[in-house]
C-alpha cells in the first residue's frame, strides 16, 4: 500500500535528447493509473523510471513517501508485468513464482502458501509444474501476473501486458486485471497505447504526448472535457472531428457564443445528428464520401464544402448514398472549442 | 518440415553430390583405409604387409603406454575444455558490461583464433622455456621451480594453457552471441525479483546459456582430442617421458616416427570410436538438461 509521487521528473538520453520533459504526478494509495499515448511519447520510459530500470536524470520519484531515485529495482517494493511476460523459460511455473520470494529469503512454507493462494486466484493451479513454453499466451500472462502478486508489493507496474494477446483474450484479461487490482487494492501504473484498455481500466488516465503530460483525469472527464486537441483526438473512437473555424462558412452557430480566440471546433461523431434541426445551435452541410457499417451503427465519412473530413454516427440501417449532400447538426453543449495553441477555451 | 518436390529426378542428386563427394573422399576413404591398415602388419623393411586380424587392437589395448596415454588424454581434454570455456565465459560476461569500445575489445579477443596452432605453441614455448622464457624467469625468481622440460605436470599445465588459449577466442565469440540472445526483459525481471550479481548469473544467465555451453562442450572436447596435435608437437613433443603424449599424438609418433603403421592405424580407429561415442553420449545425456528457448 503506497502512494507514488513524481516531482518534475526528467529523462535525458546522451545529454541531448529529452524523452521525459518534466512530469508531475501524484498517485493515491490503491489507485489504478493508466499512462496512455502514442508510441514514442515516453510512457514506457516513465514506467521504467518508476521501476528503477531506467535512471532518473532529474526530479524525484517517491513511493510510499520514500525517495527511491537511488534504490535498486528490488528495493523499491514493486512488481512489474512485462509485455513479453519475461517468464524464466528454464523454470517451472512454480519456480517462476517462487524466485522473487526465495531471493528475499522468505521461509519455504510461506512461499508455498502464497503460491497456492496466487495460483488459485489466477486459476493456474494445474500448470504449476509446467514450463512456460508449454503454456498458451493467456496462461503465460496469468503466470506473469501471479509472479507479481505473490510478492505482495506496494506497487504493480504493467508495461502493455495485453498487447501480445488476441482480441478476445485481451478483453477477458482486462476485466480480470481490473478485478484483481480492485480486490488487492494495490497502487498500480498501467501503460498502454490502446485507448479502450485505458478507458476501461483506469481510475485516472494520464495522456502523454512527446514526454509531457497533456491531461490527467478520470476517463469520463477526458472524454467529455478534453484539455487539448491532442487529447480530444486521442480519446474516443472514431476520434473527435476538428473543424477549422474559417471553414465553417455555412454553419448556423449563432447561439454558441464563440469567442474570437476559438480557432477549432471539436464535435464527437456520436454527437452529430443527421438532419437540420432548427433548435440545434450547430448545423453543417456535408458531402458523403464513404459509409462504414460496424453492426448496430454506421460511421459516415463526409467532407465539408472546404474539403475537411467529418465523421458522424448514424443507426446501422440508415440509407445514405455516397455523394449525397446531407445536413447534420449538434447541440451547443456538445461542442468543444480550442484556441490556436490547441488548448481548450470556454466551458 | 515441408517437403520440397523437384520436378526433375536427377537434379537433386547433382545438388547434394559435392557434399557427398567431399565426405566420401575426406572421411569415408581415409577411414576405410585406417580400418584396413589396422588389420595389417608391415614387415620390418616395409616391403610387404600381412593380414593379422584384430592382433593390433589386442596389442594396443594391453599396452601400458597406450593406457597411460589414454589417461593423459582424458586429463588434458577435461582441463583444456574446462579452462577454455571458463575463461571465455568470464571474458564474455565482462565484454557484455563494456559500454565504450565494445567492438575493439571484442576484436582484440578474437585475434588469437587467427594464430596457427604451431605458432601458438611456439609462443608459449618461448615464454615458458626454462632457459630463455621471460615468464619462466619471473616464475623462478618468485620461487617456483619451473622446469617443464623435466617436470611432467608442469609440461601438462603448459600445453593445457597453450591449447586452451587458442580456443578461448572461439568460445568467447559464441558466449558473447549467447549472452546477447538472452532477452533483456528477463534480466530486468530478475533485477526486480531481487537477484543481483553472481546470483543472477547462476540462476538466470547460466541456465539460459546452456544451449551455447553444450554446443561448446562438444566442440571443445573434439578440439582437445584431435586438433591440439600442433600445439603439443611444438611445445613439448609429447614429453617429458610421454607425460603429454595424448592419443592423437601417439598415433603420429607410432605411425610416422616409429613406423609401426598397423598399430598406429588401430589407434586411430579406436580414437574415432571414442570421439563418436563421446559425442553421442553428450547429445544423449547432457542435452536433456539443456533448455532450448
Amino acid at each position: 500500500m503506497a502512494q507514488i509521487n513524481l516531482n518534475d521528473v526528467r529523462k535525458t538520453y546522451g545529454g541531448a535528447i529529452e524523452a521525459i520533459k518534466g512530469v508531475d504526478l501524484s498517485i493515491a494509495d490503491g489507485e489504478m493509473i493508466v499512462l496512455v499515448g502514442p508510441s514514442g511519447c515516453g510512457k514506457s520510459t516513465l514506467l521504467r523510471m518508476v521501476a528503477g530500470l531506467e535512471s532518473i536524470t532529474s526530479g524525484e520519484v517517491s513511493i510510499g513517501g520514500r525517495r527511491v531515485n537511488e534504490l535498486e529495482p528490488a528495493e523499491r517494493d514493486i512488481a512489474m508485468v512485462f509485455q513479453n511476460y519475461a517468464l524464466y523459460p528454464h523454470m517451472t511455473v512454480r519456480q517462476n513464482l517462487a524466485y522473487g520470494l526465495k531471493n528475499r529469503g522468505t521461509p519455504k512454507d510461506e512461499i508455498d502458501r502464497r503460491i497456492t493462494e496466487a495460483a488459485k486466484a489466477l486459476e493456474i493451479e494445474q500448470f504449476l509444474d509446467r514450463k512456460p513454453r508449454q503454456l498458451s499466451g493467456g496462461q503465460r500472462q496469468r503466470v506473469a501476473m501471479g509472479r507479481a502478486i505473490v510478492r505482495k508489493p506496494a506497487v504493480f507496474l504493467f508495461d502493455e501486458p495485453l498487447s501480445n494477446l488476441d482480441a478476445k483474450l485481451r478483453v477477458q484479461m482486462r476485466v480480470e486485471i481490473r478485478r484483481l487490482q480492485r480486490s488487492l487494492a494495490t497502487t498500480s501504473i498501467y501503460v498502454t497505447h490502446d485507448q479502450m484498455e485505458a478507458m476501461t481500466l483506469a481510475d485516472r488516465l494520464v495522456v502523454l504526448n512527446g514526454g509531457r503530460i497533456e491531461q490527467v483525469g478520470t476517463p469520463i472527464e477526458l472524454y467529455e472535457r478534453p484539455a487539448t486537441t491532442f487529447v480530444a483526438t486521442f480519446i474516443g473512437s472514431p476520434s473527435m472531428n476538428l473543424i477549422e473555424r474559417n471553414d465553417l462558412g455555412s454553419i448556423n452557430a449563432a447561439g454558441a457564443n464563440i469567442t474570437t480566440d476559438v480557432k477549432t471546433i471539436g464535435i464527437r461523431p456520436e454527437d452529430l445528428v443527421l438532419g437540420d434541426h432548427p433548435s440545434r445551435t450547430f448545423a453543417i452541410r456535408l458531402t458523403v464520401a464513404a459509409v462504414e457499417l460496424v453492426g448496430a451503427e454506421s460511421y459516415v465519412h463526409a467532407t465539408t464544402a472546404a474539403g475537411q473530413p467529418v465523421v458522424f454516427r448514424v443507426p446501422g440501417r440508415t440509407q445514405i448514398a455516397i455523394g449525397e449532400m446531407v445536413g447534420v447538426s449538434a447541440d451547443k453543449r456538445n461542442l468543444h472549442f480550442f484556441n490556436r495553441e490547441g488548448q481548450r477555451v470556454g466551458n | 518440415m515441408q517437403n520440397v518436390i523437384f520436378p526433375n529426378r536427377i537434379l537433386p542428386y547433382f545438388l547434394v553430390a559435392p557434399q557427398i563427394v567431399l565426405t566420401l573422399i575426406f572421411f569415408f576413404w581415409p577411414a576405410s583405409q585406417a580400418l584396413y591398415q589396422s588389420m595389417m602388419r608391415e614387415d620390418p623393411f616395409g616391403l610387404q604387409s600381412g593380414f593379422v586380424g584384430l592382433a593390433n587392437f589386442t596389442a594396443i589395448l594391453s599396452d601400458e603406454t597406450y593406457l597411460s596415454s589414454l589417461k593423459t588424454t582424458v586429463i588434458f581434454s577435461i582441463a583444456t575444455a574446462f579452462l577454455a570455456m571458463a575463461v571465455a565465459l568470464l571474458l564474455a560476461t565482462a565484454a557484455d558490461l563494456v559500454v565504450r569500445g565494445k567492438g575493439f575489445y571484442r576484436t582484440m579477443l578474437i585475434i588469437p583464433y587467427a594464430v596457427a596452432p604451431a605458432l601458438a605453441g611456439m609462443l608459449w614455448l618461448f615464454m615458458f622455456n626454462p632457459a630463455m622464457g621471460t615468464l619462466a624467469y619471473l616464475l623462478r625468481r618468485n620461487g617456483v621451480p619451473w622446469d617443464p622440460l623435466l617436470n611432467g605436470d608442469q609440461a601438462m599445465v603448459l600445453v593445457v594453457i597453450a591449447a586452451a588459449w587458442k580456443q578461448i577466442s572461439y568460445n568467447f565469440l559464441f558466449f558473447v552471441a549467447g549472452l546477447q540472445a538472452i532477452p533483456k526483459s528477463l534480466l530486468e525481471a530478475a533485477a526486480i525479483d531481487g537477484a543481483r550479481g553472481s546470483r543472477r548469473f547462476w540462476t538466470i544467465v547460466f541456465p539460459l546459456l546452456a544451449p551455447t555451453t553444450f554446443f561448446l562442450l562438444v566442440v571443445n572436447t573434439v578440439y582437445a582430442f584431435f586438433d591440439t596435435f600442433g600445439i603439443i608437437h611444438a611445445v613439448t613433443g609429447g614429453g617429458p617421458a610421454k607425460a603429454t603424449e595424448t592419443l592423437v599424438y601417439k598415433v603420429y609418433n607410432d605411425g610416422f616416427v616409429n613406423l609401426d603403421l598397423g598399430s598406429s592405424a588401430a589407434q586411430s580407429v579406436v580414437l574415432m570410436v571414442i570421439v563418436i561415442a563421446l559425442t553421442a553420449f553428450q547429445f544423449r545425456f547432457v542435452e536433456r538438461r539443456v533448455h532450448y528457448a
